[in-house]
């Protein structure tokens, strides 16, 4: 970093003048939690140790609560209590959702400005203090001392930008803390469909708690970031779908990654899935174990009854940590609640197979909604490499595991990597603000590049347009023996399809060489890749009479045929070792899809002189 | 990055396919994430109108 760097962009007409170290942060600002990270280090916990934390601000008496001790506040005092505030951001008053509005303080037209979203919410003011008594020659009114006097109710009306701006103020201040130095700037994550009004609303309420905005980030480049930062065993070039599952919503995004460019093939978001729901069957669970303990009826999610509504936040607070519990070790998890209804202390448990049979329906409901996702792409389950997973709600192992069972079995994921747990690179809830930080980083060293450059990292910007190709171009060769059904030799795809342009591909290949005369060359092709799905009788055993109408099962297979012959590049080989013969294949695509195609034998002292043939554009 | 795979020789009686395509099929619009160090990269290429070649020596 440069010591003495500006801030690159995001509002980068008022560059701040850094003159230490800057410290830079990334914050995954979500609509129930937040987190915040620092450089390479892990996500910053707050005074309270938690890293992830609550969006939620209460007013009790003359106190502000903030994060998660203001969810406890959605027990007794939840008219005071602001929660959900980041989805209503950018939105007027009559655009809000009235679902919106539900166990929080309630949202209301701000009492001057014009459709304004606002939070109306009782607080104490301290009572203005007594006057100082005067001289000793003012008639005394009376000897008696003054009255300490009460602080006054009062009524505070705050919009969702003031919420937002108090929350990340806070926010900020919890990291300053542990940094020991102040917080300059920030990337901040968003949905990727946030509006523009949205996006603008977060950079305001940033900036008025004095965060400088560098970028705000799509959760999928958050992703791009870290994985980027990740490991070699994941193929460079893959595609990959990233399962958000939060608290109050499941967004899905299907991504072409090549070499560290990344965008989107397609994504959803459905918010009638998440972790809301998940707690919900979980606390009928624990509620139907109550009542049958106690013979306590017990009605909840939803409960109608004021004293049950009561008992449902309470048991809404405890499996928080049941959740937790589940997601880290399959054994027994407890639930704990005091005084849950008339009086009566709760303790029950519930393990992980148990607790995924109860939220069977949630995982079935994320896994259709993958699929209808990578068919709105025009591709197969079998095409995606590799599963991300972003959200709280995603570190279910019970999650990971009904969705492989569509994929291939090569398919990469975080629980079969091992690197979900102990606050791995896979894990869930840090990945987001961890990748915000790493962007943070690049963003503070664009300081020497132009200023076209760093515009390139605001959304909107031209730049990010891009050509692809449209189908896999790839090297050929060709064999007198080769097996039916292929495409008539050995093939090595180069450039995949959706591939951003222009682009570079690179392979070494060792060639047989035994006889002498042998050539070393290849067919350049296009080729159109499918899945073909077979139904075929599952294999039954002779003693099983089952006279039940057998389920075909579903066989997968990738298919690949010729579409086009590009080019052929031959030579023969005069640096053959041991009967073999090495060359270095490059095939490079410009934005207009021009093709350039060589081949350079690898000689004792480099390469050889290059047998090359163009393509023209399209 | 070049990854190293083992490959046969050309068959003797191997000759070219005689017919061969002008151009790759239609390319697709895309919108590029801006984020990563790859995509930086792609920006100064573009940008400047340089190649991977003389981005290599830089
Ligand atoms: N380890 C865990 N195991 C299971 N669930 C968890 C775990 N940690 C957090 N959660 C749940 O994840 C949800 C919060 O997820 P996340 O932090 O991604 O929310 P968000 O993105 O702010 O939510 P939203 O979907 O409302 O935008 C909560 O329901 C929480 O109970
Ligand atoms: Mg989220």
């Amino acid at each position: 970093m440069p010591p003495n760097g500006i801030i690159p962009n995001g509002t980068a007409e008022a560059p701040i003048d850094v003159s230490a170290v800057p410290s830079i942060v990334g914050i995954n600002f979500g609509n129930s939690y937040a987190s915040i990270a620092e450089g390479l280090a892990e996500c910053i916990a707050n005074e309270d140790g938690e890293r992830q934390i609550a969006c939620a601000i209460a007013f009790h008496g003359e106190e502000m609560y903030i994060g998660n001790q203001a969810k406890h506040q959605l027990v007794k005092n939840s008219q005071n209590t602001i929660t959900g505030f980041r989805n209503l951001l950018g939105k007027k008053f009559s655009e809000v959702p009235q679902a919106a509005l539900s166990v929080s303080a309630p949202v209301i037209q701000h009492p001057s400005l014009p459709d304004t979203a606002a939070y109306k919410v009782k607080v104490l003011q301290p009572a203005p203090s007594p006057l100082p008594a005067t001289a000793a020659n003012t008639p005394a009114a009376s000897q008696v001392a003054t009255p300490r006097s009460e602080p006054i109710e009062a009524e505070r009306i705050l919009t969702v930008s003031e919420v937002t701006t108090i929350f990340l103020g806070s926010l900020v201040q919890s990291a300053e803390d542990f940094l020991g130095k102040k917080v300059l700037g920030a990337v901040i994550s968003v949905p990727s469909w946030f509006d523009d009004a949205q996006r603008e609303a977060v950079i305001q309420s940033a900036e008025d708690a004095g965060v400088h905005v560098l970028q705000l980030l799509d959760d999928a480049g958050a992703v791009t970031v870290c994985d980027a930062a990740g490991s070699d065993e994941i193929p460079s070039d893959r595609t990959q779908l990233i399962v958000d599952l939060g608290a109050s919503s499941l967004e899905l995004s299907l991504l072409s990654i090549r070499e560290g460019l990344t965008y989107s093939l397609a994504s959803l978001s459905d918010s009638s899935v998440g972790g809301d729901e998940i707690d919900s069957k979980l606390i009928k669970f624990f509620a139907k174990e109550f009542t049958k303990k106690t013979r306590t009826p017990l009605t909840v999610a939803p409960a109608s009854d004021p004293i049950d509504k009561r008992a449902e936040a309470k048991l809404r607070l405890a499996v928080e940590h049941t959740k937790r519990t589940l997601s880290a070790s399959p054994g027994a998890a407890t639930c704990s609640v005091e005084s849950l209804k008339d009086g009566l202390d709760y303790t029950g448990s519930i393990n992980r197979l148990r607790f995924d049979m109860e939220v069977r329906q949630i995982y079935n409901k994320v896994y259709a909604k993958v699929k209808e996702l990578v068919a709105s792409a025009g591709i197969d389950l079998y095409d995606v490499d590799e599963i991300v997973y972003i959200g709280g709600s995603a570190c279910l192992p019970g999650l990971d595991e009904t969705l492989v069972e569509g994929f291939t079995e090569n398919i990469i994921t975080p629980f079969k990597a091992g690197t979900v747990v102990g606050g791995g690179s896979g894990d869930p809830t840090t990945i987001l603000a961890r990748g915000c930080a790493l962007q943070a980083q690049l963003l503070v060293s664009l300081a020497s590049e132009t200023e076209e450059v760093r515009q390139a990292f605001i959304k909107g910007n031209g730049t990010s347009s891009v050509s692809a190709t449209g189908r896999t171009i790839g090297l050929l060769v060709p064999q007198v023996s080769a097996a039916d059904g292929g495409l008539g030799g050995v093939w090595v795809p180069l450039i995949l399809k959706e591939t951003p342009l222009p682009c570079r591909r690179t392979i070494t290949a060792e060639v047989d060489v035994s006889e002498s005369g042998d050539k070393v060359g290849f067919e350049f092709w296009e080729v159109n890749e499918g899945v073909r799905i077979d139904h075929v009788k599952p294999q039954t055993f002779e003693d099983e009479e089952d006279e039940e109408e057998e389920e075909l099962e579903e066989v997968k297979e990738k298919t690949i045929s010729k579409e086009a012959f590009l080019a052929s590049l031959s030579l023969s080989p005069s640096n053959i070792i041991k009967g073999k013969a090495k060359v270095q294949v490059q095939a490079i695509i410009g934005s207009n899809g021009a093709v350039d195609l060589s081949i350079r034998e690898v000689m004792k002292d480099g390469l050889g002189e290059a047998v090359t043939v163009i393509v023209g554009s399209s | 990055m070049a990854t190293l795979v083992t490959l046969p020789s050309l068959p003797p009686t191997w000759t070219a396919p005689s017919d061969s395509a002008s151009s790759i099929s239609p390319l697709v619009q895309r919108r590029l994430i801006p984020a990563g160090a790859a995509y930086l990269a792609h920006v100064k290429r573009t940008l400047n109108n340089i190649t991977f070649e003389q981005y290599d020596e830089q």
